[in-house]
């Protein structure tokens, strides 16, 4: 994908389906450490008890290597039911939204549960189904009130300091909000889920633009779930309904759209080494077949095409240009390269 | 989908409402799930025949429209990849589709295509042949099963993914025949020889490398794929067959109308539809009118519901309560009528789990012949899982559903005899039948209470608990299990 000012190429594939250890069990969202380190948030489900132990974070890094992993699926302290978003801040601390435990967890960098807070209400400050978070450059915590369609900023020790927003589709309005992110002055973007737009504001949380209409041609989003912003002022928006990646320049031009290119990871290779036939098959197979789905055509176009995305849930970008993309349903990370 | 024998009566019934009322909410039961107090009212106030031509035209109501939502929480519902996360999304559907008979049909022909999880390993693929049946189930029998010849979980649920021009394989071309149109005795061995070689070629994409993965159960390297029909024309046996007395150079769409066209075809249907939409108990009379109007219409499935909803047979008191609730039909319609899961919740799961420990695994039946029906939903195990389930989903008072029920039980009046509060009750779970014994035994239960009063607001909250322990009495009760 290209454009005048800017090239997104497809680098390779991280991740592999594991409902434990090295791999990932529906990613929903990941975090950005250091010297290469991603911390994948897998949400898992359903949530019966013998596939709690699913939910947890898995540490690896983005050439491929596996680190470890921690937590797991329950309502004691440190564990997880329906975590939805993942950051890190500069201290190194990680916290996580859960949005069936209504609350936020903190964890040290290695993984340990260090304390949680979050009501559930309609209050300043508390919670009903707090879905993204990110950590503002001012050392704060924002937070998306899905169901309370808004904003809440926090202390990193928990402590609400403010917030904005309300249920509608007018400028500063959301609709059960999903991620959230900074750009580097501080500007707060919003994945404004059901009103299918992106919608911009000041750090204090005055309204300054908005990205997408209603749809799926260029320039419009459907369901936009997560959306990151890279350090030359690029928007990337996982276009979560439409099954892609849509990419805004700076002048809130199209600048690009993925739609996924997904190819073996080396722990996918592992596998199908230890599986000669199946392996063999495979290579045999079109898995890129003509496809002509009857519904919610997106959809069932990357149910049909193993390349594709499958429900893209969080984006992130890193300094060295590269793109993050969690394929939530082929329990994989696509990873992107831009280059200007 | 088979029956048994032993349909449950209610012997000294009464009636808590007039007629039309209770004929009405006869009907939603049977081509639905049940129905709120609200929803019977305004069915009541539009009148049964505008009613049945609603319930006939789904497409005239939106979708799920909680579908994102669902997907959104629900990760695992967006993949489908698990057979848990796809019975949840199917019961969602039951829950909260406004298109009630849609649903009813999808269950039907489930039951009768039976096609099931344990042999596919591939949850979606049936999740996507329950689309099919939504999609054309109230639609002519023609294109359902042409749709049915071409979905992929049947492809390989009943082999026709090995039926070659050069080695025929029979299972597919058989079950039409004996468990999907006909019935056997209708036809013959050479029948179902040319209805495999009609069918050669059918198969899906990529089929050896997804056999290899449904056989060992592999979902690596990033999950499952979707399989597609694709026709392999040079794999095709063109040559000339002889068909129930037809010879022709037959494909399988040409085998499927001649299929169509047979009285045999007619009758096998209409006894299907008559012993899930009726009764357990044949009656011959009435599936010869259901019969006549499949022939009459070309197999116009809709034309042929629309005939068993108005007709007599189909209102009469020996059918009203002659049905056992399947365990979806059970715990789907106390949720729709409760209130719960109108916005996802994890704890669908623990509904889904509740209605396979009721013994029905939607998605996964037991053999191609479906589910027995009737009274083989009820031992004592699953009674008192059945009992269990409805009474849980009544208990919550803050659930939309079981919040209306105890608004409208408090406007029946101020002071509320023992008596009065189990008319009051079952008024508002719309249930309008009963037996005398159980009206007197659910009088005989709330009698120790005395008088239930709304009018003194420190006795407010004792007599909304005593609502709820009402409604948890009812939905226990023998009535409630049957539709």
């Amino acid at each position: 994908m290209t454009t005048a000012t800017a090239t997104f190429e497809y680098s390779h594939t991280v991740g592999f389906l594991a409902y434990r250890g090295r791999g990932f069990i529906h990613p929903i969202a990941l975090t950005l450490g250091d010297n290469g380190a991603m911390y994948v948030l897998n949400r898992g489900g359903p949530e019966s008890v013998g596939r709690l132990e699913h939910k947890r974070v898995c540490v690896c890094t983005v050439d491929e290597g596996y680190i470890g992993e921690w937590g797991t699926g329950g309502t004691e302290d440190g564990q997880f039911w329906w975590p939805s978003d993942i950051t890190r801040a500069a201290d190194g601390r990680i916290f996580v939204t859960d949005e069936a435990l209504q609350r936020v967890t903190i964890f040290d960098p290695n993984g340990n549960y260090v304390r949680h807070w979050g009501d559930v209400g309609d209050a300043p400050g508390q919670f009903n189904r707090p879905a993204g978070i990110t950590a503002a450059p001012d050392g704060t915590l924002l937070i998306t009130d899905g169901l309370n369609h808004r904003i809440l900023r926090f202390t990193t020790e928990g402590e609400f300091l403010d917030g904005w927003g309300e249920y509608g589709a007018q400028a500063g309005q959301f609709n059960t909000p999903w991620g959230l992110t900074c750009d580097s002055d501080g500007n707060v973007f919003v994945a404004d889920w059901r009103n299918d737009r992106v919608q911009a504001f000041t750090p204090n949380g005055r309204f300054i633009g908005q990205w997408g209409t209603g749809g799926d041609g260029s320039g419009q989003l459907n369901r936009p779930a997560s959306v990151a912003v890279d350090s030359e002022g690029y928007i990337y928006v996982a276009d979560w309904g439409n099954e892609r990646v849509h990419i805004f320049a700076p002048d809130g031009e199209v600048a690009g759209i993925l739609l996924g290119d997904a190819t073996v990871s080396t722990w996918a290779a592992d596998y199908l080494a230890a599986n000669p036939d199946e392996q063999r098959a495979r290579t045999e197979a079109n898995l890129t077949p003509a496809v002509n789905p009857w519904r919610d055509h997106h959809r069932e176009t990357s149910a049909r095409i193993e390349s594709r995305f499958w429900g893209p849930t969080s984006v992130a970008v890193d300094s060295e240009g590269r793109i993050y993309v969690v394929d939530s349903c082929r329990h994989r990370v696509q990873i992107y390269r831009k280059t200007v | 989908m088979t029956s048994t024998q032993g349909s449950m009566t209610i012997a000294d019934r009464i009636s808590l409402a007039d007629p039309e009322t209770t004929r009405i909410a006869h009907l939603l039961r049977r081509a639905g799930f049940g129905a709120t107090r609200d929803e019977i009212d305004r069915a009541i106030s539009q009148g049964y025949e505008a009613t049945v031509e609603e319930l006939l035209h789904p497409e005239l109501q939106p979708d799920l429209e909680i579908e994102d939502l669902i997907r959104r929480y629900h990760t695992d519902q967006n993949s489908l990849m698990l057979l848990e996360s796809s019975q949840s999304y199917w019961l969602y559907r039951i829950i909260n589709s406004r298109r009630p008979l849609e649903e009813k049909m999808a269950l039907f022909w489930h039951g009768l295509f039976a096609t099931a999880y344990g042999k596919l390993n591939h949850a979606k693929a049936v999740v996507n042949q329950t689309h099919t049946f939504r999609r054309h189930g109230l639609g002519k029998f023609a294109d359902i099963l042409l749709e049915l010849s071409r979905d992929p979980a049947m492809i390989f649920w009943l082999d026709n993914k090995d039926n070659h021009k050069d080695a025929p394989n029979e299972n597919y071309g058989r079950e039409l025949l004996e468990l999907f149109s006909m019935g056997i005795g209708n036809y013959t061995e050479d029948d179902v020889k040319s209805a495999a070689r009609s069918f050669t070629g059918w198969t899906i994409d990529n089929a050896e490398y997804m056999s290899i993965r449904a056989s060992r159960d592999s979902f690596w390297p990033y999950g499952r794929i979707d399989w597609q029909f694709r026709y392999r024309d040079d794999d095709h046996d063109d040559s000339e067959k002889t068909f129930l007395g037809h010879a022709g150079a037959f494909n399988g769409q040409e085998i499927i109308d001649i299929i169509v066209r047979q009285p045999a075809t007619a009758h096998y249907i209409g006894s299907k539809l008559y012993n899930f939409f009726v009764s357990d108990r044949p009656d011959e009379e009435a599936i010869g009118i259901l019969a006549d109007e499949f022939t009459r219409t070309g197999g116009d499935i809709r034309a042929v519901m629309r005939c068993l909803f108005q007709s007599d047979f189909f209102s009469d008191e020996s059918a009203r309560l002659g049905r056992v609730k399947s365990p979806a039909e059970l715990v789907g319609g106390t949720a729709r009528l409760a209130g719960s899961h109108r916005t996802p919740e994890w704890t669908i799961c623990n509904l889904a789990m509740d209605v396979n420990f009721m013994g029905q695994e939607i998605l996964n039946p037991p053999t191609v012949e479906g589910w027995h029906t009737g009274m083989e939903w009820i031992d004592t195990g699953n009674l008192v899982e059945r009992i269990n389930a409805a009474g849980a989903e009544m208990r919550d008072t803050t659930r939309p559903g079981v919040s209306a029920i105890v608004g409208r039980v408090q406007s029946a009046g101020d002071i509320l005899s023992p008596r009065q509060l189990a008319e009051a009750c079952l008024d508002a779970v719309g249930m309008f039948e009963v037996s005398e014994t159980t009206l007197n035994s659910l009088v005989a239960l709330a009698a120790p209470w005395g008088e239930i009063r709304f009018d003194q607001d420190d006795a407010v909250a004792c007599s909304k608990e005593r609502v709820v322990e009402m409604l948890q009495l009812i939905v226990a009760s023998r009535e409630y299990q049957l539709a």
